[in-house]
């Protein structure tokens, strides 16, 4: 151990380079996380986050530079290199088997016992001390199938700390998480620095940097903009340096909601997987220039919701209608005819389609009306055309109208999906999640976009995890708690306070 | 314009490559029992291709190739595993010949079109009930098109001995097509005829079906994805339905040009396994008009020389089944890839 002054470098990076192509991932990163803190990065899509964390978890290698490990310059060949030096990821997507228990995932590959014969006595032993340690209680013979997300990330960790790993990365632990579990995983990482363990925090939200992290370092361009203590900053003077220029906050007009009714909802109900519907007479209207916010944990009705009110789902009782007509129980394509715009939350998986070009992306769902006017010709040239108009006006930045839209940054293909859904001029859009995994700058041209559109008088239901997102669009916000509405609340009462009870079930005032 | 060419050439590759596999292993196999394989496969290639009519040979055995292949393929692009490909080519094979020697009173070339027209109809209309069943109850294609195959060979079977047995034959045949019924010959004394034309026509009509039409527009969304074919409105379950039915439509039309181009009637052993030579060719041919007809071309040329090869050369016709055999395997790790991308499709959705 090297003798220095001032804290051990636990893991960082000395100039750090890596390319792909002419792409530039990561340009002469240096980097220094201390034993023991908790230490973020942020950085908009594409600033070289991932590579760098790739990088750390001997999943690539750097062009130039070192990984350095207490002090020292090391190599990894592989992700148990990583973890023999006691560095673990947990991932975005976990890895744990659904068919055993959550205890004989956390031994899983390293089981206790000899000669083949696993001690469970000795399992349960250990992970209950790690649990206490971490100041956490599970169920350990649950199935992992069966276990909650919260517990199944919490499982995650704790496996990294059985294999002897003490220092975490944790790539966006909190994208599947609702507000009140981020706060007990933001407990548990506390009680693991309290331990002594060191944690690299990447995240988009910067909230969650400032209420959690030690020191954060600003990624942009493959490059480090800085390294400074949270305490040393707000959040407005963050978010400058991540994003390189100010971020106009979206402006909203104040005008009410005032026009029509456009969609008419009365006891909507849809049936769930167990004896419990997953969507309970849930009533509400939406007016022409309204944005309908729709607040929950997730996983509370939201996606039954969406999906009846585009007709993937048929209801099992309960109205959908718009301008006198009742929608509910009829296809996808009548719901459209109608009028409806659908933005899924699962933007790769189901609201495009990755392997065909842009232009069929663009142009999907309103192929039929092109091709009506010619007998049923899809002309290139006119479909062309059609995609040309979306993806300039919506600001898609591509590499050609016949490339497939896989190849499209996460931002861009939100861009082609709710440009592709908006320009038909539909009277109502449903979407769900409009900003997931958006850069800054994209969710402000995101949320410029459905502003603009509620300008035009256009209505909108937005399902959003984001309850700032919710909170500074919506004119009104509908909380959805186990399939049941809890009440809508108007826009000059909406804040975390008045929602957040709402959404664990407490009744309404 | 930007990519196309890369492209077809990185499709002619991978389609070469199993071709350019088995060759090296028939090579090895030739080497080891003393031959020389250059000039043994010089006299393959001669025999396949040298001369007008060691071409026609080898073009009217791609023929019901082009067919099978096409038949799968647009299953393939609607994301379904037709196997029954051979099912329907036998049923529209014996409505065809039926038609053929029967329908008399029609006469002339409203006998021929009339018996293909219908071929083609009992193909598709066999594919009835699995795509039904695939389409509305999700029952997997894969296990009702094989087992249709079954009974449609026994149907075909029990009617050639029975009631459309040819009076005083004693083998498992219906009467001959009349002369008037058969398709026209291209390059006679050859049997090559004018069902490779219509092959052809429907290589080209599938292109452009695929390129320009609504249909295949909405056929190829709904293979290649489709939860989002669903959410943009279009209805998956009538594409999938459509897409195995027009699946025994050519498979019906490939069995109907062959009864009435090539063999004359319908007798036992009238397809040995076009449509599971077919699949071969659509993976291949990766569901692409030009890569099915260059697919069943091969084939067509490995077929019609391993017929004469032993006849006329010292060639054995293992040789020849070993090369086929290898293309096979090869298709094989294709269907698998393929099994593969369309179930990591269906794990995304709930």
């Amino acid at each position: 151990m090297p003798d220095v002054d001032g804290p051990i470098t636990r893991l960082g990076a000395d100039g750090i380079s890596r390319r792909f192509g002419s792409v530039v991932a990561n340009d002469g990163i240096d980097l220094a996380v201390r034993a023991g803190e908790i230490h973020a990065i942020v950085g908009q899509n594409g600033a070289g986050k991932s590579t760098l964390m790739r990088i750390f978890q001997g999943l690539d290698r750097p062009d130039e530079g070192q990984v350095i490990v207490d002090g020292r310059p090391v190599r990894f060949r592989g992700p148990a290199d990583a973890l023999a030096h006691g560095i673990g990821m947990v991932h975005q997507e976990f890895m744990l088997a659904d068919a055993l228990t959550l205890a004989e995932n956390l031994i899983l590959g390293a089981e206790p016992g000899r000669r083949g014969i696993i001690d469970r006595r000795a399992a349960l032993d250990r992970a209950g001390q790690l649990a206490d340690q971490a100041g956490v209680d599970l169920d350990w013979g649950q199935l992992a199938g069966r276990a909650s997300v919260p517990d199944r990330q919490i499982v995650e960790i704790l496996r990294l700390l059985y294999r002897g790993a003490d220092t975490l990365i944790l790539d966006e632990p909190t994208a599947v998480l609702a507000p009140s579990q981020v706060d007990r995983l933001f407990g548990l990482l506390r009680s693991l620095r309290q331990g002594g363990h060191t944690i690299l925090f990447i995240s988009h939200k910067l909230h969650e940097v400032m209420a959690l992290a030690d020191r954060v370092t600003v990624l942009r361009q493959g490059r480090v903009i800085t390294t400074i203590d949270v305490d040393a900053v707000d959040q407005d003077a963050l978010a400058q340096l991540v994003v390189g220029e100010t971020v106009e906050p979206p402006h909203r007009e104040a005008g009410e909601g005032g026009g029509g009714i456009v969609l008419d909802v009365a006891g909507l109900t849809v049936a769930g997987p167990g004896d419990r519907p997953a969507l309970d007479q849930v009533s509400f209207a939406v007016r022409a220039g309204e944005i309908l916010g729709v607040a929950g944990v997730a996983g509370n009705g939201q996606e039954a919701l969406i999906a009846s009110l585009i007709g993937l789902v048929r209801p099992s009782a309960g109205r959908m209608t718009m301008q006198g007509d009742d929608l509910a129980g009829l296809t996808v394509a009548d719901h459209r005819a109608a009028g409806i715009g659908y933005v899924s939350a699962d933007r790769a998986g189901e609201g495009l389609c990755r392997q065909a070009t842009l232009t069929e992306n663009a142009i999907a769902g309103e192929h039929r009306a092109l091709a009506g006017e010619a007998k049923g010709w899809l002309m290139p040239g006119r479909c062309k055309r059609r995609a040309r108009t979306i993806v300039d006006r919506y600001q898609v930045v591509h590499g050609g109208l016949g490339r497939p839209v896989a190849e499209l940054s996460g931002g861009n293909q939100q861009r082609l999906l709710i440009g592709r859904e908006i320009d038909r001029s539909p009277s109502l859009v449903l979407i769900a999640q409009p900003t997931r995994g958006v850069d800054l700058k994209g969710i402000a041209a995101i949320h410029r976009e459905l502003l603009a559109y509620r300008q035009r008088g256009g209505a909108i239901v937005m399902v959003s995890e984001e309850l700032d997102e919710l909170i500074a669009l919506s004119d009104r916000i509908l909380v959805l708690c186990g399939g049941r509405s809890m009440g809508i609340v108007d826009r000059q009462d909406a804040s975390t306070e008045t929602l957040a009870p709402l959404m664990v079930g407490a009744a309404a005032a | 314009m930007n990519g196309a060419v890369p492209r077809a050439l990185e499709d002619g590759l991978r389609l070469a490559m199993p071709f350019v596999a088995a060759l090296l292993v028939g090579a090895v196999l030739l080497a080891i029992t003393g031959r020389d394989p250059f000039s043994t496969y010089a006299e393959l290639f001669n025999e396949a291709l040298g001369g007008p009519s060691r071409i026609a040979a080898t073009l009217t055995a791609a023929t019901p190739l082009i067919f099978t292949g096409l038949a799968t393929a647009i299953a393939f692009r609607a994301g379904v595993f037709n196997v029954g490909v051979e099912g329907s080519f036998y049923l529209g094979g014996l409505t065809a010949a039926w038609v053929g020697f029967a329908w008399i009173g029609l006469g002339g070339t409203l006998q021929m079109l009339a018996a293909l027209g219908f071929g083609a109809l009992v193909g598709g209309l066999w594919m009835l009930l699995p795509g039904w069943l695939r389409a509305r109850l999700e029952v997997d294609e894969v296990v009702t098109t094989l087992m249709l195959n079954f009974i449609a060979i026994g149907i075909a079977l029990w009617l050639v001995n029975g009631p459309l047995l040819a009076a005083g034959s004693a083998n498992s045949a219906t009467p001959m097509v009349v002369p008037e019924a058969r398709l026209p010959r291209l390059m006679p004394p050859s049997t090559l005829n004018a069902g490779f034309l219509i092959g052809l026509a429907a290589l080209v009509i599938y292109g452009v079906w695929l390129r320009l039409r609504v249909g295949g527009f909405e056929n190829r969304l709904v293979g290649l994805n489709p939860r989002f074919a669903r959410s943009v409105g279009i209805s998956v379950s009538s594409v999938i339905l459509l897409a195995i039915v027009l699946s025994g439509v050519i498979g019906g039309l490939g069995g109907a040009t062959h009864a009435l181009g090539v063999v004359g009637r319908f007798s036992e052993g009238f397809s040995p396994g076009y449509g599971f030579t077919g699949i071969a060719v659509a993976l291949l041919g990766r569901n692409r008009p030009v890569g099915i007809l260059i697919g069943a071309l091969i084939f067509g040329a490995l077929t019609s020389a391993g017929t004469t090869v032993q006849l006329f050369a010292d060639i054995p016709l293992d040789l020849v089944q070993v090369l086929e055999g290898t293309v096979m395997m090869l298709a094989v790790v294709e269907a698998v890839r393929w099994v593969r991308r369309r179930r990591a499709v269906g794990a995304a959705a709930p």
